[in-house]
């Protein structure tokens, strides 16, 4: 809960534009944040969520350049003659993708880095960085390597590194995409323990509602809400109702018992020389069904994803196919090879623009058509990775985690997509930590010593 | 994987600098060629997956050398082969002093080539950049770009892994450089969403600590003392 006193960070009349952009990405945002309260923002892709965390680290302008006009104060420094290094200590940041921000190739070491850096007496570190890494629930990983860890290992490790600084105010834009359901609600659940401000950006909107003192509102750079967490349930429930947490996906029909499109029988699977991933696995999806593949983190969903599209062979056992399979990787936004985003997307049908404009139409991503796809916010790129695949309509469409950073309304969107999809005859295998997304079957892999169905 | 377990990486790194410059040093193809397969051998303690592409580096660049430069340079009086005269490089002859003198060229790159293979697969660049007391922010950027491999590497099987999983074959050298512009543009991209999160965790501020070090022990000393030692030694009688 909030603390009276003096505010931590104050923003006022703040227009900002990225360099070599036509928009700007925030306008005219006003707000000020109290010592100690929890902050969710929320919005759609692309809506200045992520901007405004860099604005209140100031990274932007400082990092980012562009078109900087009103004011943040932060800790009482002005982030317009303040660096964000300078500010570092007072603010953390935790990004969007652990991977890209790790320095060092050692846990500890990488939670010792900020520690370093703001001049932490040496005889402190460790004592810190072991602190952080219990407060997170990652002690566990501490003789671990950075290159060893899952995604949602690493998210926590970034924590760590966040939370041994000590911040007065920590900024945490998706911080749980990574993570499996429960691990998502264990580590929201320690904020309110760090003893610092927060913000968090969360496209998986419940979680950040369920934590949050406060919630912000964005849109097109706009804050159009700025409430207690009560008073912004009732605005959210009235005027954006697939943000105010409750699971809004309509259900999906009985599927049409269509003929089997992936049978695997018996699978086992292990990388190179390592320990089995999957062992005994037998799945099948039929034409016209939708089945989720659902497990903690590390239980083997991608590895049996990869299988299923044929992308991976099994060491014994069998996967069959009738007909093509199209697999989106997860992470699809940092896979891009074309210079437009309607060539990344007609590159699986021959270089066919006109048929990529159909895909591009069904994610709502035409008016981008002419941008680099590297450009777009992560949103729009998990979008434009899912209509790539999709163009080529493959008999078997397989997603890994297809509803990472994405916001509810395009989620909602997908999943309407995906029933027809599927109602067409095709067959769908979606890997996914969200527990929300429709399916006519649920398969759960659990994690022992190896995974099975 | 470590080089030698217990050794401080700064000594072994040192002892690798040594022993590569042993092989630059040495006039003898034997003592280049010996210092080249000890490193190979060291190299072969790492992963598999991870060793290969700097094993078939090494061996390439070396076999490279030993197979173009005798045809390509004009020295030595015992003809071993005749070849035809080629304008602009001349007679293609290969002689026996034109041989042993590719031979040790090759090993020294190959041995080179190794030596910082070991350094880049096998060493902990956490310990040694600790280790660094000065030009920090240089020794943080070489480990960072060392790390780069592997780092590419992983983005590169992402890559193609995509792309198939759109239907596209990702096959031969022309399918395989499409991916080349798009793996450096993520890797630039990288390195941006890197250097971000460095300025928000204060790296560059003055006043800068660090965690506090292991004293060097006397099998560091002496890893250091008997690399420079090999290194005179090569450069004087080997």
């Amino acid at each position: 809960m909030a603390v009276a006193g003096p505010p931590l960070a104050q923003v006022e009349g703040l227009t900002y534009r990225y360099g070599g952009t036509e928009r700007d990405a925030l306008t005219d945002v006003s707000l000020t944040l109290e010592p100690g309260e929890l902050v969710a923002v929320l919005g759609p892709s692309g809506s200045g969520k992520s901007t405004l965390l860099r604005a209140l680290a100031g990274l932007v302008p400082h990092f980012h350049g562009g078109r900087f006009r009103g004011s943040v104060t932060v800790g009482g420094c002005d982030t317009r003659w303040t660096r964000p290094a300078q500010l570092a200590g007072t603010v953390a940041s935790v990004f969007q993708d652990p991977e890209q921000q790790i320095v060092m190739t050692a846990v500890t070491n990488e939670v010792a880095f900020g520690l370093e850096n703001l001049g932490t007496p040496p005889a402190e570190i460790r004592r810190r960085v072991e602190e952080a890494l219990e407060l997170v629930g990652a002690l566990h990983l501490a003789g671990r390597r950075a290159a060893e860890l899952s995604g949602g290992e690493l998210q926590r490790v970034c924590l760590a590194s966040a939370v041994a600084l000590r911040p007065h105010l920590i900024l945490l834009d998706e911080p749980t995409s990574q993570l499996d359901p429960a691990g998502a609600e264990d580590l929201l659940a320690t904020l309110p323990d760090l003893g610092s401000a927060a913000v968090i950006s969360e496209q998986r909107v419940g979680r950040a509602l369920a934590c949050a003192d406060r919630v912000l509102y964005m849109e097109n750079g706009r804050l159009l809400l700025d409430a207690p967490h009560a008073q912004a349930l009732t605005w959210l429930a009235s005027e954006r109702p697939p943000f105010a947490g409750a699971p809004a996906i309509p259900g999906l029909d009985a599927p049409s018992a269509g003929p089997p499109v992936l049978t695997m029988l018996d699978v086992d699977f292990a990388y190179h020389d390592g320990p089995p991933v999957l062992s005994g696995v037998s799945l099948q999806v039929r034409a016209g069904e939708i089945v989720a593949l659902e497990g903690p983190n590390g239980c083997g969903k991608t590895t049996l994803a990869k299988l299923a599209a044929g992308l991976l062979t099994a060491q014994s056992g069998s996967a069959t196919r009738a007909g093509r399979a199209g697999y989106l990787s997860q992470d699809p936004g940092r896979y891009l090879v074309r210079d437009r985003v309607d060539d990344e997307v007609a590159l699986a049908v021959g270089g066919d623009r006109a048929r990529a404009a159909g895909s591009l139409a069904a994610f709502g991503l035409v008016d981008l058509a002419r941008r680099h796809p590297r450009d777009l916010s992560s949103g729009e790129r998990e979008r434009l990775g899912i209509a790539a695949v999709a163009v080529a309509e493959p008999d078997l469409l397989v997603l890994d985690e297809p509803t990472r950073g994405v916001d509810p309304v395009r989620k909602q969107e997908l999943a309407a997509w995906l029933a027809e999809y599927a109602a067409a005859g095709n067959a769908v295998l979606v890997a996914a930590h969200d527990r929300d997304f429709p399916a006519h079957r649920r398969v759960q892999l659990g994690i022992r010593e190896v995974a099975r169905v | 994987m470590r080089l030698a377990p217990g050794l401080a990486p700064g000594a072994a790194a040192l002892g690798l600098a040594g022993a590569a410059a042993a092989a630059l040093l040495s006039n003898r193809v034997a003592t280049a060629a010996a210092i080249a397969v000890l490193l190979l051998a060291i190299v072969m303690r790492a992963p598999a997956r991870r060793r290969w592409p700097y094993v078939v580096g090494g061996l390439v660049s070396g076999l490279g050398v030993f197979l173009l430069s005798p045809v390509l340079a004009v020295h030595g009086s015992h003809v071993l082969w005749s070849g035809p005269i080629v304008p602009m490089l001349g007679p293609l002859d290969v002689t026996r002093e034109e041989i042993s003198s590719a031979a040790l060229h090759g090993s020294r790159l190959a041995a080179v080539a190794f030596a910082f293979a070991a350094y880049a697969l096998l060493l902990d660049h956490d310990r040694l950049l600790a280790a660094v007391a000065g030009a920090r922010r240089s020794a943080l950027m070489a480990a960072l770009a060392i790390r780069l491999m592997p780092t590419l590497e992983r983005d590169a099987v992402g890559l193609a892994e995509a792309v198939r999983g759109r239907g596209v074959a990702v096959e031969g050298l022309r399918g395989r450089g499409r991916l080349l512009s798009p793996l450096v543009a993520g890797s630039l991209e990288r390195a941006l969403n890197l250097a971000e999160s460095m300025e928000a965790r204060g790296f560059g501020r003055a006043g800068r600590t660090r965690q506090p070090q292991a004293r060097w022990r006397a099998r560091d000393w002496t890893t250091v003392a008997l690399a420079a030692a090999v290194a005179a030694g090569a450069a004087l009688w080997l």
